[in-house]
């Protein structure tokens, strides 16, 4: 195999790569190497660690056809020590092959490529989606971190996507807090849903081109497939609970308030919370306050009180404050708007005029 | 192995799979699958993780899986992969004990630590036929009225007869007819080691106390009792002491009382003041129906054929037959089928021994060869010197290792008369013993025999 690529180009696609081999290097010495294939249809990159796999054209000049794998590390760190301009030469002798850019040659020593797995494509892709890489790339980047990271309940460190009527809607939830995130899709004809291990997905999120990509899955298996190469990741077989049972269809209180107040007062009483990370809240209708309230006792305690619009009944619920925080990060909105449903309910926390976006925080015990 | 239970076959499948690939390969694609059910028509589902295990066992070990279940039983027919749901991946493990049974029979080796008895020598598992009826009859009856109606009883019988599942017998059986009293079973060796420990320790009274209480007793192979005189005298006192209370004791020996050598006369008598049986040799009736009874308690099921070849290919110690009975049993459950006679021969050629048939004039041979001298003159009036000691040699084997009688050896070696034929094997037999010479003669002549 000899072939010619462009620098820039090789180290995008070895980084875009590496992130899905096999970063342990206990199993097949296959899962933790990039495979190159330079064929009729091109210079290829594979690589899997088995619950992702990844298939990724590159632009260069094919030599002479063959394939070869190579430790992931080995490519990575010499993808990231390349200086951008110019084109290398990979030429593949024996057990070894030869990486050539200006004056400079590396020889790495390759991998048995017969080990490497095929990647493998949904068996029937009935359900098809097109949709902008870029849309994907941020739904999964935002809504994976709420997922659990614990593999108890597989089900729950998966997010969950379901079409339907021409809307994406993506939840995930460690049982906590939920958020639920959905985006109009342009064709509307097609339905599904599936779970996707919250891991594999912002794995695949990094990597996602920004322009039109199809989504296929199937009962075990999806794929996400641009002009630029496929991405597959298995599924979870598993049920998601009913989360929408759990959202109050009431609300006992509601308050809308700036997001830079509510960001700023809750990074001061944050100082203050104790060992369980615990931030009271308090509605107050007459006065139209909204104040957060931190007591530790070995620093001090500290009360906030904001601005804010509220109609209903008062009321004290308290949690924990890193969860308040994750919205911050869930949407752009200027204001914020909360909504109470009671005592040991759970709260429901959503941008002014972003109606893509809810996230729902369940409250602490007293 | 059962091959209808989906978790045994996958560890036997599993088994054969990491003899054929990399530890690697079986680590990464073996680790997390499981059979997740036998279905009626012969397909085996593996349930794998995801569909990258389920295009790579199709791609790459398809063939493998399928030989190794196909090698397990012709019932199956396919394989097929399933996608398993997450959370049933993790397989029941509540069922472990089931294969602990089938693992080792460790019951076999258990030995009641209060009266040394083993629960494995009952009568339920005893083999009556001609050649120990007369025994087993005797055992029943010592049974019956223990201490009164035959004590002590003796029973002798060549090694592998079964003496010692008889006595073990006579005790598990007298536990179970009269739960309050004691038993206790040993050796007679035990007793002698017993015995010298307790002279050391200085606890020889203790020693006494500890046997003098026992209701049965049950003495091992007593034939090892002769030259050690303490012991004798040991044993003596304890008889006496049993004997008077009424109770029962039970001896075992290769051989009836009064061959035993080297025992004082006093406790030859008592010995065989009571019943004395023998156990001959079992017949090949019995011994077909030891064969069976053996290899059903160990749930296989042997042809008739299968039986008789067993039972009539080796005579003598039922214990080599247990022994056949056992590596047949053995080979049956790795192959997890009952074994036809092709493969029991093969499995049994190392168990049988060589036919000694052997012609006169093949030894005639083989010695005048050994001696250097012509073998004709061996059948020869002649006495020359050099030709007598070979003819002498001759003959003491001929009756020694191969049992020809004094009469045949005369005839085949000239027309001689049988005294001349003892006569010479008695004088053999007399300068063996001092002439280290002469024995390692024989010695020699005896391996280019075999």
């Amino acid at each position: 195999m000899i072939i010619s690529i462009e620098k820039k180009k090789f180290s995008e696609a070895v980084h875009t790569v590496s992130r899905f081999a096999e970063r342990r290097s206990t199993t097949l010495p296959a899962l933790s190497s990039i495979l190159i294939i330079a064929g009729d249809e091109g210079i290829k990159m594979r690589a899997t660690n088995l619950e992702t796999g990844v298939d990724l054209k590159l632009e260069g000049d094919c030599t002479t056809k063959g394939a070869v794998a190579i430790p992931a590390t080995i490519l990575q760190q010499i993808a990231s020590s390349l200086a951008p301009e110019g084109k290398i030469t990979i030429e593949h002798a024996g057990d070894t092959i030869s990486i050539t850019s200006g004056n400079s040659k590396s020889v790495i020593k390759t991998v048995p490529y017969d080990d490497f797995p095929s990647i493998p494509f949904p068996e029937n892709p009935k359900n098809r989606v097109v949709l902008p890489g870029v849309l994907l790339r941020t739904l999964f980047t935002f809504i994976a971190p709420c997922a659990s990271s614990s593999a108890v309940r597989p089900e729950l460190s998966s997010i969950y996507l379901s079409i339907e009527g021409g809307v994406l809607t993506a939840a995930a939830t460690d049982s906590f807090r939920l958020a639920e995130k959905k985006v109009p899709l342009s064709n509307k004809g097609s339905q599904g849903k599936f779970l996707i291990p919250a891991k594999n997905a912002l794995d695949i999120a990094q990597a996602l081109p920004d322009d039109d990509i199809i989504m296929s899955f199937d009962e075990h298996q999806c794929a996400f497939v641009g002009d630029g190469g496929m991405f597959v990741s298995r599924l979870t077989n598993a049920t998601y609970p009913d989360y929408r049972q759990i959202i109050p269809k009431e609300s006992v209180v509601e308050a809308v308030m700036l997001r830079k107040d509510f960001e700023s007062a809750l990074k001061r009483t944050t100082i203050f919370s104790d060992t369980f990370q615990k931030v009271k809240m308090s509605f107050d209708p007459k006065k139209n306050l909204f104040s957060l309230f931190a007591r530790n006792i070995d620093i001090g305690e500290s009360s906030e009180a904001i601005m804010a619009r509220i109609s209903g009944s008062p009321l004290d619920l308290s949690f924990n404050h890193r969860y308040l925080a994750t919205i911050l990060s869930l949407t752009p909105a200027e204001s914020l708007s909360l909504t109470a449903a009671g005592i040991g309910r759970p709260l429901i926390i959503k941008g002014v005029g972003d109606t893509s976006l809810m996230y729902l925080v369940s409250p602490m015990n007293q | 192995m059962d091959k209808g239970n989906p978790r045994e076959l996958w560890e036997y499948m599993l088994t054969q799979v990491e003899l054929s690939i990399s530890p690697a390969n079986f680590n990464t694609w073996f680790r997390n699958s499981f059979i997740v059910r036998i279905g009626e028509d012969g397909v085996v589902y593996l349930g794998v993780p995801s569909q990258f295990f389920k295009d790579w066992y199709l791609k790459k070990f398809h063939a493998l899986l399928l030989k190794i279940v196909r090698d397990v039983s012709y019932e199956f027919r396919n394989i097929e992969y399933l996608i398993v749901k997450d959370e049933h991946r993790k397989i029941p493990r509540e069922n472990r004990n089931i294969r602990g049974a089938l693992e080792l029979p460790l019951d076999e080796f258990y030995i009641n630590k209060s009266d040394n008895l083993n629960p494995r020598y009952t009568f339920d598992t005893f083999v009556i036929g001609s050649f120990n009826e007369l025994a087993y009859a005797a055992a029943q009856a010592t049974l019956e009225r223990p201490g009164i109606t035959y004590n002590p009883l003796f029973v002798y019988g060549d090694t592998g007869r079964g003496k010692t599942h008889l006595v073990q017998a006579v005790g598990n059986q007298f536990k179970k007819q009269y739960p309050g009293r004691k038993v206790f079973y040993l050796t007679s060796e035990k007793f002698v080691i017993d015995y010298t420990d307790s002279v050391q320790a200085g606890t020889a009274n203790r020693f006494k106390d500890k046997y003098r209480h026992y209701d049965l007793l049950i003495m091992d192979d007593v034939q090892f009792l002769s030259k050690k005189e303490r012991s004798e005298e040991e044993l003596f006192h304890l008889f006496n002491a049993l004997h008077d209370t009424n109770k029962q004791i039970v001896f075992s020996s290769d051989r009836p009382p009064v061959a035993i050598p080297d025992i004082a006369e006093r406790l030859k008598g008592r010995l065989a003041s009571g019943m004395t049986v023998d156990i001959g040799e079992p017949d090949s009736e019995s011994r077909m129906a030891i064969v069976r009874r053996k290899a059903s308690s160990h749930g296989v099921l042997l042809s008739d054929e299968v039986v008789e070849y067993v039972a009539t290919s080796m005579n003598g110690s039922i214990r080599e037959l247990e022994g056949m009975v056992n590596s047949i049993i053995c080979h049956a459950q790795v192959k997890g089928l009952s074994p036809d006679i092709a493969e029991v021969r093969q499995s049994l050629r190392s168990f049988t021994r060589p036919q000694k048939n052997i012609s006169v004039k093949n030894v005639v041979d083989k010695v005048a060869e050994y001696y250097g001298i012509d073998e004709e003159s061996i059948y020869e009036k002649t006495r020359r010197r050099e030709v007598v000691r070979p003819r002498q040699v001759i003959m003491y084997i001929l009756r020694e290792d191969f049992s020809i009688s004094y009469p045949t050896i005369g005839t085949k070696l000239g027309g001689r008369d049988h005294t001349t034929v003892i006569h010479s094997c008695e004088k053999i037999k007399r300068e063996v013993v001092v002439n280290n010479e002469l024995a390692k003669e024989i010695q020699n002549i005896r391996t280019l025999l075999v």
